[in-house]
């Protein structure tokens, strides 16, 4: 009987929301076909481009960054004849920056002698980074917490809650089918948005990469790549972490949705849920500004990382590893990761118990 | 028979509004019952925690010895239930409604919803959406809903909202078969006495959250006593031999050839026999009984017109003695 419940669920939201997924995947049709116009546009070519060897992309970058390198060398041994940019000659500023480069240098170098791709080699990775985190998943994740807000919430304002509740089933089974058809729902579109995405990135480097292989991830991304500071892993592992991270972040939206669907009518369920989602992280991107801007360590907001509004989707934090100089900031890497996955994890099951814990005696007065 | 559904000294509160008040009723297998009372009666409180949908804060609601609350899932397997604005997801066609529906119980069965369906007279609008419903429609694709399982009790909060009168007349019909042939027991709230006037064997008339009088329909409309009305051809001494009949009165007012006479008990044959000894002629003896809603009127001192509503400061009669519980 429990997957009739499931089903059920499945066909409510399909049948009642359609439009929803149709919006989206028109969305996704302008987009790939925008850049597409874009792509024959610049490069005057209707097809990809020749595919190139994450060994050549990761030398042009060494040669790239030598010659900047060697520029900002002679800025420093020349201060008056120095380019403006990096200031009026020798100091903390051109250091910092020379250090960087440097600091590259030796990362893409570390990488080649030990034949190890950075993660941001192949198609596939790519669109696991970007398809699985960021701006992406920021929409998807409002979109599913709006859905998950209106599952026992609408059934309340149509009144169905009453007919439902009086049949023989447990209202634990209930939730848990609502629950399972949520995520189920969202499992779909983030795996289509991902395929989307995927197929975007693998015309745009001319080729669908490797599909086995490994991929070096920094285990803290503002500090160099040496021994420790690198994680080699399978790439399918690799996705399929992103994947598993970018769905958890689902849940967590999905159980705090829960909570508030308990409990009020379908707009107050909407609004509340939709007003948290877009305000709590609007609010702590400025509570962390004025933290900043006090103290000038990255570091001090590091907090607000604990709230699961800021860590929905921990796939971004895998975004910026490379390339991030000894001064770069903190928060990236698979130990932060690892730390946003537990926090999110520890807010998830919260929200779940106290779904359950609030929908199991809910008086459903009419 | 045995009880189907128990009602015992079932109390709910809504913060400082007592809603039902150590209410007790009990509904017998294959019975039709009716459910009445004003707006704020407490039957929908009731009903509610009958379904599942709220917990008492005391007593005990019992559906085939099941508590309604804490083994929900066994007692909702006897029970179909239909609310006052029928709830249906308007995307869906009736027949999907129903496949819906009857997946909470379990595999779907295609053969029954499709003889629900003709049931309620719904077979030609089976796959329409049911946002294109008139509100009728949608009662009667409620009632199938709840038949939905073959449940051995129908619970039934305001059916014939929105129903035509042959809609009805219909439902009349439909439900009567249903508890004559199916020996089904129905639980039949409404706020139309003559529905449940005509349908119902016994009912419990809820005011103020408490139990106002509770039996059969013919009992609770002669609480008052039993009225009857006699032809006779010697009016004089027909009243001086009903006078001599224990427990007998003659109501003032004779008219013509006739003499009202009241009684606690039921003495129409006494009446008769001692009338037709005595030498008199006995045209008609006619049982003057009082409708429902003169009764319900009595009861709780609300007019039973529509919308049923407790007017400030009426005051009820008191319970019947040997009919209110």
């Amino acid at each position: 009987m429990f997957f009739g419940l499931v089903r059920n669920e499945l066909q409510k939201t399909w049948r009642s929301r359609w439009i929803v997924f149709a919006v989206m995947a028109g969305i996704f049709v302008l987009i790939a076909g925008g850049l597409y116009i874009y792509y024959v546009a610049s490069k005057s070519r209707w097809s990809p481009p020749a595919a190139i060897a994450w060994q050549t992309t990761v030398r042009e970058d060494i040669a790239n960054n030598q010659q900047q390198l060697d520029f900002l060398e002679q800025a420093k041994q020349n201060p008056g004849n120095g380019p403006k940019d990096f200031g009026p000659g020798p100091g903390p500023d051109l250091d910092n920056i020379i250090a960087q480069v440097q600091q590259q240098i030796d990362d893409d170098q570390y990488l080649l002698d030990h034949n190890i791709a950075p993660v941001q080699s192949f198609s596939i990775t790519l669109a696991a980074l970007f398809g699985l985190g960021g701006i992406v998943m920021f929409l998807l994740l409002r979109i599913f917490g709006w859905l998950a807000s209106e599952q026992i919430a609408g059934e309340r304002s149509d009144r169905t809650i009453a007919i439902l509740l009086s049949r023989p089933m447990s209202r634990n089974q209930l939730l848990l089918a609502k629950a399972v058809a949520s995520f189920l729902i969202s499992l779909a579109v983030v795996v289509v948005t991902f395929l989307i995405i995927y197929a975007i990135w693998a015309f745009v480097q001319g080729s669908i990469g490797p599909l086995t292989g490994d991929v070096g991830v920094a285990v803290d991304g503002s500090k160099p790549l040496r021994g420790t500071n690198l994680f080699a892993m399978p790439i399918w592992l690799f996705v399929l972490m992103c994947l598993g991270g970018a769905m958890l972040g689902v849940l967590c939206v999905q159980g705090m949705s829960l909570v508030v669907s308990a409990v009020f009518g379908r707009w107050a369920a909407i609004g509340i849920t939709m007003a948290f989602l877009f305000g709590a992280p609007l609010v702590s991107t400025v509570v962390g500004a004025i933290l900043f801007a006090i103290s000038q360590d990255p570091n001090r907001a590091h907090f607000l990382n604990y709230l699961f509004v800021n860590v929905l989707a921990p796939v971004s934090a895998l975004t910026p590893v490379f390339g991030n100089g000894p001064a770069g900031p903190s928060g990236t890497g698979m130990s932060e990761f690892g730390f946003q996955v537990s926090v999110l994890a520890a807010w998830t099951v919260g929200f779940f118990i106290a779904a359950w814990l609030l929908f199991r005696r809910k008086q459903e007065t009419g | 028979m045995t009880a189907l559904v128990e009602v015992e000294g079932l109390s709910k509160r809504f913060g400082r509004v007592r809603a039902v008040n150590q209410i007790s009723f009990s509904v017998a297998e294959g019975e039709v019952f009716g459910f009445l009372g004003p707006n704020g009666a407490g039957k929908t409180t009731t009903i509610r925690i009958l379904l599942g949908l709220l917990h008492a804060d005391g007593g005990a609601a019992k559906i085939g010895g099941h508590d309604c609350w804490t083994a929900h899932s066994r007692a909702a397997r006897l029970f179909g239930a239909t609310l006052e604005q029928p709830a249906l997801y308007g995307f869906l066609s009736g027949r999907e409604n129903l496949r819906l529906f009857a997946r909470t119980l379990g595999p779907v069965d295609e053969k029954q919803i499709t003889e629900l369906l003709g049931t309620v007279g719904m077979s030609e609008r089976a796959n329409d959406k049911v946002k294109r419903y008139s509100m009728g429609m949608r009662q009667r694709l409620a009632l199938a809903q709840a038949m939905l399982g073959r449940p051995r009790l129908l619970v039934l909060d305001e059916p014939t909202n929105g129903l035509d009168p042959n809609g009805i007349h219909g439902l009349r019909i439909l439900l009567r078969k249903l508890a004559t042939e199916e020996g089904l027991t129905i639980f039949f709230s409404s706020h139309l006495l003559s529905e449940v006037e005509e349908l119902c064997d016994r009912v419990v008339v809820l005011h103020r959250g408490e139990v106002k009088a509770a039996g059969p329909l013919s009992e609770l409309m002669n609480f008052r006593g039993y009225k009857y009305r006699i032809d006779v051809s010697d009016v004089d001494r027909a009243i001086e031999v009903v006078r001599s009949i224990d427990g007998a009165k003659v109501e003032p007012g004779t008219i013509k050839d006739s003499i009202m006479v009241t009684s606690d008990q039921n003495v129409a044959r006494i009446i008769n026999h001692a009338l037709v000894a005595a030498g008199i002629g006995v045209d008609q003896l006619v049982h003057e009984q009082r409708g429902l809603e003169d009764v319900y009127i009595e009861l709780t001192g609300v007019t039973a017109g529509s919308p049923l509503s407790a007017p400030a400061g009426a005051a009820p009669a008191p319970a019947p003695a040997g009919v209110g519980s």
